[in-house]
Formats: structure tokens, sequence, C-alpha cells
């Protein structure tokens, strides 16, 4: 492991600890150089017992989650910067399972950060859903 | 002075699958029956739900994390889309979005208000926010788009 790799490692398990991660089974590890970030799934992820698929809003969370991990790591901060909006795109159906995502960042800038976030299950190339993500970065960002 | 024309009622057949999918989601769904819901009006195109915000989702802070309020918004939203159907027929988010306006305390019971104010060629249309029940303090807002008849049980809402 790199000691950049440590470091994140570092942010990773600190934001992971707090009490959404864990509801979410949160974990993230690297592939290719860039982080891949982990839902762990869980009978309460259900949205829909009939069909057992994973609730949307949880999916949401999911990518959010993982957005402000991947801000975290980039600056170098255990902080779990705060949402201003998130949109999600549901492209396929999902089902009870864990799910994957990466996510790029857009634009980091002095205040805020735009990030996109991607979700899949089986086939990278298959996402289930797609997330624009707008973190609060600046001074005003921790509670 | 233009007055709003009062909404049709919900058709009967709707009201008794939604009676049902209330007393599911309340009292034996794994995620909504630790919610506390509890409804405070629901009409054609328009439902309010109260609701806790548990210990469980906290971002860290003592606040509910955001994605909390989305699963909220999603779930009152969807309901809300039913019951605006003369049938039943399943439905599926096509997208949804949240602005955060304020932090919310774990703790603290809030209120989503949904309303669900067009549907297009089978695309419902839906907005919805949230506020405190004790000062109304708007907390979240929220707009989603919903497919009504999505064909086959893979396509179901994910509800």
């Amino acid at each position: 492991m790199t000691q950049e790799e440590a470091k994140a490692r570092e942010i990773i398990d600190a934001l992971a600890a707090k009490p959404i991660a864990r509801w979410l089974n949160y974990s993230a590890d690297w592939k290719d150089g860039a982080l891949l970030h982990h839902l762990g799934f869980a009978e309460e992820h259900i949205g829909n017992p009939g069909i057992r698929a994973l609730h949307g809003g949880v999916i949401a969370t999911f990518l959010e989650f993982s957005a402000q991990v991947e801000i975290a790591v980039s600056l170098g901060k255990p902080i779990l910067f705060k949402a201003v909006s998130i949109s999600t795109d549901y492209m396929t159906s999902s089902k009870a399972a864990d799910m994957t995502a990466r996510v790029t960042i857009a634009r980091a800038a002095r205040r805020i950060a735009f990030l996109d976030a991607t979700g899949w299950q089986d086939d990278a190339g298959k996402p289930v859903a797609s997330a624009r993500v707008c973190l609060r970065t600046g001074a005003l960002a921790q509670s | 002075m233009t007055t709003t024309p009062p909404r049709p009622e919900i058709n009967p057949a709707i009201g008794a699958l939604l009676q049902s999918a209330r007393d599911f989601l309340t009292h034996e769904h794994t995620l909504f029956s630790t919610l506390g819901l509890k409804p405070l009006l629901i009409g054609r195109g328009q439902m309010r739900f109260s609701f806790d915000t548990p210990a469980s989702y906290d971002d860290g802070d003592g606040n509910v994390h955001g994605g909390f309020l989305t699963i909220v918004n999603d779930s009152i939203m969807g309901l809300t889309v039913f019951t605006t159907l003369e049938e039943f027929k399943p439905i599926a988010t096509v997208n949804l979005r949240t602005d955060y306006i304020e932090p919310l305390k774990c703790g603290t019971r809030a209120v989503c208000t949904c309303d669900c104010y067009a549907i297009v060629d089978e695309i419902a249309f839906v907005k919805a926010e949230i506020r405190t029940e004790n000062d109304s303090t708007l907390i979240a807002t929220g707009s989603a788009a919903f497919m009504v008849g999505t064909r086959g049980p893979s396509k179901v809402s994910r509800l």
C-alpha cells in the first residue's frame, strides 16, 4: 500500500464508521488506481418486497455517500461534506444484492464540487442508476 | 380571482389498495416500520405523512444523512402517484432530485407533503417538501418523474 493509499484508507475508515455508512454496509477498495465503492445488501434496503428490488432512495443514498467519500479522499480531509443536491436517474431495475459504484469529480471548485456517481450490480456496463451530486466543500461545509 | 377546481376523489379500488399498503408499510416493512409513519392527508394526487428520524441514519454530526430524506421523498411521492390512478398499474421511478435546505436533527419528527401535479404520456410528475413538524422549517424539497404502467414484475416500483 502506498503512502497515499494509506492516507486515503484512514479517511475512508473514519467515514465508514458513521451510522449512515454502517446502515449502508459501506466499504471501498481500489481497482486500477480508482476507488470502488460498495453497498453491502441488507434486508432493510428493500423497497418493494414483492419484487425484492433495492429502494430507489437507498440507491441514491449510497451514491451520495460514495460521492462524499470520493471528495474527502481527493481533498485529503476526513470530513463528510454536506450535499446541496442530488439528482438520480434510474436506468434499469435493481435486485436484492450488493451494488458497486464509481465516482468521478466533474469539478471541484473552492466552495462546491460536482460529482458523478454511477452504480451497478452484475455488470459495470449496465448501470442501475447514475447521480449528479453537488457538495459544499468550503468553510461552511462542516456543521 | 380564480379558484382551483376541487380534485376528484381517489378511485375506491385504489383507496383499498392504499389502505393495505399503508398497513403493511407501517407494521411489517423492514425499512418503513421503523419510521413511525402517520398519514395526515390522503387525497387524489396529494399526500402528507409525518415520520420519525431514527439515529441509524445519523450522518455522524447528529443530523440525518441527506439520503434518508431522499428515501422518504421517493417513498411518499411514489404512493402519491397511485392515488391518481383509475386502476392499479405498476410504477417505476425514472428520476429523482432532492435539494437539501437545512439540516435535520435525528429524533426530530418531520412531515413530507407530496403533490402529483401532472401525468402526461404515462409519465407522472411529482414534487415534495419536507418540513419539521413543530415549526414547519423547510428541510428539503424534491421532484421526481415516475413511469406508470411498467411491463413485467421486474420493472415494478422500487417502493
